[in-house]
C-alpha cells in the first residue's frame, strides 16, 4: 500500500514551539540543512477524505499532499505540537475542525496575510 | 575569425515589421472622418470571464515580434496555417490571429473591404485596421479543434481531445463569428505602467541593446513564472552553449497576457527575473528581462514555435526548451515541444524540425532537462550529470511555502527573489493571482493611452 504523508515545515519561530516535544528527533533536513521540517502520516483513507473535501489538494510523485488551504496546513502545526505525535491521529483531530477550515479558507482566496521581512541593510 | 563563430539570424521573413506611427499629425490625418469602434475582450464562452485581449496581439504584430505577420488573416491565410503552419508568403506560423466582432456590431459599423477602422483602447484611439476582406468564423468549436490538433490528426504528440479545461482552446472557441482581416497599425503609442516599462525591447530595440552590449550570441529563456534557482540553474548552464564561448547574453522573455488563477502576478515575475541579477547570481552584463504582450495559448509544440519566431525576431542565436514547455494538464506529450526542434511532427507540416524546413526559422533551440538540489554533489545538479537521488522541487511546494509564509531556503529562493513577491503580495494583499487581480488586470492591462 502506498504511503502517503504531510509536509510541515519549520520556521525559527515554529522551532520554538517544538522544542522539548521530542519531536526535535523526528527533523528531517532537506537542501543541505537548509530547510527543515516534519512529515506527518496520512492513512489511504484520511488522504482519500482531504482529496474529497478539498479541491484543490493534489497528491505529488512522492504522495505528498499538497496545495491545501493555510489555514488547514496552519492546524496540521497546532495538532502536532499538541498531541506531540506525526501520527494519523494529527490529521484526524485537524479534520474535526473542517468547518472552521473551510471557512478560513474562502477567505483566504481573497487575502493573505504577507510575512513581515526584516529591513533590506 | 573562426568559422565556428555564431552569427545573429535575420528576422523571420528576412525584415521585421515595423507599424507604428509616431508623429501625431500624421496619425490624425489617417483617421480623419474613419469610423471607430472600442477594442473588447473576448470573453469566455460559457463564463463570460475574460480570456484574452485582442489589443496584445496588434502590439506584438505591430511592433514585429510576430515578423512577418503584419495584421489580422484572411480566410486563406488561417486555413493555410490550420493545414500546414504556414502563411501565404510561404514562412511558418503556428497560430491564426484575427480581429473578430459579433455580427451585431458588424451591422452597426457597416464597413467593408476598403474600409479603414480605427480601434480604441480604454477610450482612446489606439490602432487601425486597413479591412481587405470580411469573413466568418462558422464554427469555432472546429477552428479551437484544427488550431491545437487532435489524438487521431496529430498521433505523435497530442494525447487527449483538448477541451474547456484547456485555456488556449477556450479563447478559440470564445472567438466572435466575423473576422475583419488587414492589415494593422498603430498611431498612439500605448505607455506601459511601471514595472512594465523598462522591460519593454520590441525587436528593433532589442537588437539595438545587444549591439550596444557586445552580445554575438544570446540564449533566450522563456518564463511565466518567478525564478527559483533551478530556473536560475538552467539559465547560467544552458547558455554554456552558444559557439567558441559561452553566450553572451541570457535573454529572459516573460510572456505578459491574461492570467490564471494561482500565477505570480506579471509584476512579479519580472522584477522577479530582475532580481536574479541585481543580486548578482547572474550578473546584469549577462542577463536581461524583458516582455512580450501575449494571451498565452498553451499550445507546448505550437507556443514554441511562436516562441522561436518571437525570439529570433528579438535578435536570439538560442532558445532554451525544457520539459511541459508552455504546456498545461496533458493534452501533450512532455517532450513535445523538444520532438518538434530534434526531428519536426509531420502532422503539423514539419516532416524535419522548423529550422530545417524551408522558410523556417534561423535559431539554435537548446533542449534542457531540468536542475535539482543534490544533497550529495551539495549543489544544483543536472538530471541527466547527476547519479545520485535528487530533491526535486515541485512548484506546488513552492508555493505551498510561500503561502504559509515561510521563506525558502536561498538554495531553493534567492532571498531577493522572494523579497519581490512579498513586495507585491503587499500591494495585492496576495501573492498569487486571485480572482480581484484576474479582474483588474483585464480592466486596467499593461499599459496606458494618451490623447491623439
Ligand atoms: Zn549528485
Amino acid at each position: 500500500m502506498a504511503e502517503y504523508f504531510m509536509v510541515v515545515l519549520l520556521d525559527d519561530h515554529r522551532m520554538a514551539k517544538i522544542r522539548g516535544t521530542g519531536l526535535e528527533e523526528h527533523i528531517k533536513y532537506m537542501f543541505g540543512g537548509e530547510l527543515r521540517l516534519l512529515e506527518v502520516k496520512v492513512t489511504e483513507e484520511l488522504k482519500d477524505r482531504i482529496l474529497q473535501e478539498f479541491e484543490t489538494a493534489r497528491v505529488d510523485s512522492r504522495g505528498a499532499i499538497t496545495d491545501l488551504p493555510v489555514a488547514f496546513m496552519r492546524e496540521l502545526f497546532n495538532q502536532v505540537v499538541e498531541k506531540r505525535s506525526l501520527g494519523p491521529e494529527v490529521v484526524e483531530a485537524v479534520l474535526e475542525k473542517i468547518d472552521q477550515i473551510k471557512e478560513a479558507a474562502k477567505k483566504e482566496s481573497e487575502y493573505l496575510p504577507p510575512p513581515e521581512l526584516e529591513e533590506e541593510e | 575569425m573562426s568559422r565556428f563563430l555564431i552569427e545573429r539570424p535575420l528576422p523571420h521573413g528576412g525584415r521585421l515589421v515595423e507599424r507604428v506611427i509616431t508623429d501625431k499629425d500624421a496619425a490624425k490625418k489617417m483617421i480623419k472622418g474613419c469610423p471607430s469602434y472600442d477594442i473588447k475582450p473576448t470573453l469566455h464562452f460559457e463564463t463570460g470571464v475574460p480570456v484574452r485581449n485582442v489589443y496584445r496581439e496588434i502590439m506584438s504584430i505591430c511592433y514585429g515580434f510576430f515578423s512577418p505577420v503584419e495584421g489580422s488573416m484572411k480566410q486563406a491565410e488561417v486555413e493555410r496555417i490550420l493545414k500546414e503552419r504556414r502563411l501565404l508568403n510561404e514562412w511558418i506560423f503556428p497560430y491564426p490571429l484575427v480581429f473578430d466582432i459579433s455580427e451585431e456590431d458588424y451591422k452597426k459599423l457597416g464597413v467593408g473591404p476598403g474600409d479603414r477602422l480605427v480601434l480604441n483602447l480604454k477610450g482612446k484611439p489606439f490602432a487601425i485596421l486597413d479591412i481587405e476582406e470580411v469573413w466568418r468564423i462558422d464554427n469555432p468549436e472546429e477552428l479551437a479543434h484544427l488550431t491545437f490538433g487532435t489524438p487521431e490528426r496529430n498521433p505523435e504528440v497530442v494525447k487527449q481531445p483538448f477541451d474547456k479545461k484547456h485555456p488556449g482552446w477556450v479563447i478559440y472557441r470564445s472567438l466572435q463569428p466575423v473576422v475583419l482581416a488587414g492589415k494593422y497599425t498603430i498611431i498612439n503609442e500605448p505607455k506601459f505602467r511601471e514595472p512594465f516599462d523598462r522591460f519593454w525591447f520590441p525587436p528593433r530595440k532589442s537588437r539595438e541593446e545587444f549591439d550596444r552590449r557586445g552580445w554575438r550570441t544570446v540564449i533566450n529563456h522563456q518564463t511565466r513564472n518567478v525564478p527559483h534557482v533551478g530556473h536560475e540553474f538552467l539559465m547560467k548552464c544552458a547558455a554554456f552553449t552558444g559557439d567558441v564561448e559561452p553566450c553572451h547574453g541570457i535573454l529572459v522573455n516573460a510572456v505578459i497576457g491574461v492570467k490564471r488563477r494561482g500565477d505570480y502576478p506579471d509584476e512579479a515575475i519580472v522584477e522577479g527575473h530582475e532580481a536574479v541579477n541585481k543580486g548578482g547570481y547572474i550578473k546584469p552584463q549577462r542577463h536581461m528581462p524583458s516582455i512580450v504582450l501575449w494571451d498565452m495559448r498553451y499550445g507546448n509544440p505550437l507556443e514554441s514555435l511562436l516562441h522561436g519566431i518571437i525570439r529570433q525576431n528579438m535578435g536570439c542565436t538560442h532558445h532554451m526548451f525544457g520539459r511541459d514547455h508552455a504546456a498545461v494538464g496533458e493534452y501533450y506529450d512532455k517532450w513535445a515541444t523538444q520532438i518538434l526542434w530534434t526531428k519536426g511532427i509531420p502532422s503539423y507540416g514539419f516532416p524535419a524540425p522548423p529550422t530545417d524546413v524551408p522558410y523556417g526559422l534561423n535559431i539554435r533551440p537548446q533542449n534542457m532537462r531540468e536542475f535539482a538540489y543534490c544533497p550529495t554533489c551539495k549543489e544544483m545538479a543536472y538530471s541527466e550529470t547527476c547519479g545520485h537521488k535528487r530533491e526535486k522541487l515541485s512548484g506546488s511546494f513552492l508555493r505551498g511555502m510561500v503561502a504559509e509564509g515561510v521563506q525558502p531556503p536561498t538554495i531553493i529562493m534567492r532571498p531577493e527573489v522572494y523579497r519581490v513577491i512579498v513586495k507585491w503580495w503587499k500591494k495585492f494583499g496576495y501573492p498569487f493571482c486571485n480572482e480581484n487581480y484576474v479582474i483588474n488586470k483585464e480592466k486596467e492591462l499593461e499599459v496606458d493611452l494618451e490623447d491623439l
